[in-house]
């Protein structure tokens, strides 16, 4: 009899739950998605999900890895299952999802879902996904700069233009075949010295007529180009920063700071968001309409998107700006990380100056133009 | 008749290989070039030369630059190792001229982006020497930087080629020369370098199409504008998803390593010949 009881008890402890499942996350970006996910989130999630287990897959970084993520939703809507509960994109790739119905309408199905109040989470890029997302992050880009040589940092694009006239080969970028920073700097070039409205532009429609008023602002570029400093890439603008090659330049907010707790960047160098704005974008947990285990991808969303997780997650571990909306957050984060993020862009900064970026066909209006006008 | 039959079906896995993986891409790129959102046209090559003209022209001429100093620095290097009289520098070079020979193009290209930078090792060594003040630096990270990662890289390659043919040649003609009192640098332009011309040539036309096909060094050094081809390449397929215009820019590079492929077929025949 005893034996027979321990053995029960035994087998009750091994055998898992009836609903032990295997929840697939797919994800685009860096290996740092991926290993968040894995090392972060499914700990917490398996402990709180008994016999439940997550499977992380990244399928690459940059607009190509979330462009994959389409392409297999695509190959899978004739299918009766997905075979993914939970997948993670970049802003540009939402739009066109929920477009062609790829999606699950689930904000308002979770706890969580009313803590983001930001547009964010109901346009994408000109496209209203109102309901189908929940931002797990938001990545913002921001002029970084040496406060040993710029006394009086400049607040604006057109001080910024000044500045770098009056200091030559002071102000570093890296154009915009070196990574996105560069991109981000030029479209908040064209949203401040454009001729057309810069709303537009982030909301669409698209219109031929408007990639007509950017000459004046393109030939301001090109001159601007002949003063500054041409960097190769995201990295290459904050080496030369390091090196104190360069006093300024734009960079990814999250990739500033990472450098300077790793010791690659001094820690004296700030931050700034200039008006009129600088783009930045969001990433999104998204979970497909044939996902197989929906109960379960809601709940893992939910616990990504909780106060605590964004504040320990991705606010102290990665320096990401929260995806949800930062004053629930700030109650989980001790005073030194809040004020770590927060400290050179205010939240009233980010409210302000944090801009989206243009609609996919401007932004490729404007990266050619570029090319035909600035770098030629 | 049978034998040749044989011989066919013996090369077929061969040439379905190349024609599977070799010749439809590439034909399919060329097709592909031509293809515009209006049919078939010239679209993609207006773009290109719209957009990439100087572009173009800089690639031609940082790979023609890195071609004639590789072709300098190996006639020399070789020229040591065969005419040196010191066998512990002969020795000590043949052991170092290889090593970049083993180094992946990428691994170059990030080297030489913190050696070459205004701040980088090479400039705070002239500065702590005393050769140079801080303020007197330059960033070599445009397309000086670009001809010294190839330079530094191709080389050894044709170095091991010119220095094999070298040590074939007949030591006759070197020692006439020598005993008639020519001095060693004028054996060696005079006697040694016209014999092994032929392989010079094809090294030389080797490292061109090496390099016109090299993207990470350019993308690591300097990626802005102007920047080579490989570059606006990868650009136009990353930001845009344009094929048409990538593969057109493909063809025009395609154009001038045929060219130079044409010099390489004409001296292969000539060898042959002999």
């Amino acid at each position: 009899m005893k034996t027979f009881l321990s053995a029960a008890v035994l087998l009750a402890t091994v055998v898992p739950p009836a609903a032990a499942a295997e929840l697939t996350v797919i994800t685009a970006g860096d290996q740092n998605m991926v290993d968040y996910v894995n090392e972060y989130l499914a700990p917490i999630f398996e402990k709180e999900n008994p016999g439940d287990t997550v499977r992380a897959v990244g399928t690459g970084p940059g607009d190509a890895g979330s462009q994959k993520i389409l392409e297999r939703f695509e190959a899978q809507a004739g299918a009766e299952e997905s075979d993914t509960d939970v997948a993670v994109v970049h802003e540009k790739f939402v739009g066109p999802m929920v477009e062609k119905g790829f999606l699950k309408k689930y904000r308002g199905d979770i706890s969580t879902g009313k803590l983001v109040t930001s547009d964010k989470a109901r346009m994408a890029l000109g496209t209203d996904v109102d309901g189908y997302v929940m931002p797990m992050f938001a990545s913002q880009t921001a002029i970084a700069y040496n406060p040993a040589l710029v006394e009086n940092p400049p607040r604006s694009y057109a001080e910024i233009a000044d500045w770098a006239k009056a200091h030559p080969k002071q102000f570093g970028y890296n154009g915009i075949k070196g990574g996105a920073s560069g991109v981000s700097f030029v479209m908040g070039w064209i949203y401040a010295f454009g001729d057309g409205d810069a709303k537009t532009l982030m909301n669409g429609p698209f219109e031929e007529s408007q990639t007509k008023n950017w000459g004046p602002a393109l030939e301001k570029l090109k001159d601007f180009n002949t003063t500054a400093t041409l960097t190769p890439g995201n990295a290459g603008t904050l080496d030369m920063l390091g090196r104190g090659e360069i006093a300024m330049g734009p960079v990814w907010v999250d990739m500033f700071y990472s450098w300077q707790a790793d010791g690659k960047l001094p820690p004296e160098m700030k931050l700034l968001l200039p008006a009129p704005g600088m783009p930045g974008q969001p990433m999104h947990y998204v979970i497909p309409a044939k996902a197989p285990h929906p109960k379960l991808a809601e709940k893992f969303v939910e616990l990504a998107t909780s106060p605590k997780v964004q504040a320990e997650g991705i606010v102290k571990r990665f320096n990401w700006y929260p995806g949800i909306d930062a004053k629930y957050v700030k109650a989980e984060l001790d005073q030194a990380s809040w004020d770590k993020l927060f400290k050179d862009v205010t939240p009233e900064d980010l409210a302000q100056y944090a801009k989206p970026f243009p609609i996919a066909p401007y932004n490729n209006a404007i990266l050619e133009a570029y090319e035909r006008q600035v770098a030629n | 008749m049978r034998e040749r039959l044989t011989g066919l079906l013996l090369a077929l896995p061969a040439i379905a290989t190349i024609a599977l993986l070799y010749l439809m891409p590439l034909i399919a790129s060329m097709t592909g070039a031509f293809e515009t959102e209006a049919g078939f046209g010239l679209g993609n090559f207006v773009k290109s030369t719209e957009l990439y003209t100087t572009d173009i022209l800089y690639t031609l001429m940082i790979v023609s630059l890195s071609t004639l100093i590789i072709a300098g620095l190996s006639i020399a290097i070789a020229g040591y190792l065969t005419l040196g009289e010191n066998p512990k520098a002969v020795a000590i070079l043949r052991w170092l001229y290889r090593w970049p020979l083993f180094i992946p193009f990428i691994v170059v290209g990030q080297v030489l982006r913190t050696f070459l930078a205004k701040n980088g090792l090479m400039n705070n060594l002239l500065v702590a020497g005393g050769i140079l003040t801080p303020l007197q630096t330059v960033s070599f990270l445009d397309w000086r930087g670009i001809v010294i990662a190839f330079v530094w890289k191709q080389t050894p390659f044709v170095t091991l080629l010119v220095a094999g043919a070298m040590a074939s040649i007949d030591r006759g003609t070197i020692e006439a020369a020598r005993n008639l009192g020519a001095s060693r640098l004028r054996i060696l332009i005079e006697i040694v370098v016209p014999q092994v011309r032929t392989t010079l040539l094809v090294g030389m036309v080797l490292s061109f199409v090496t390099m016109m096909s090299v993207l990470s060094v350019p993308l690591m050094i300097s990626a802005q504008s102007p920047t080579m081809i490989t570059a606006d390449i990868a650009f136009r397929i990353n930001a845009y998803g344009d094929y048409g215009v990538a593969n057109a820019l493909g063809m025009i590079s395609l154009a001038m390593t045929m060219a130079v492929a044409i010099v390489y077929l004409r001296l292969n025949l000539k060898e042959k010949a002999k």
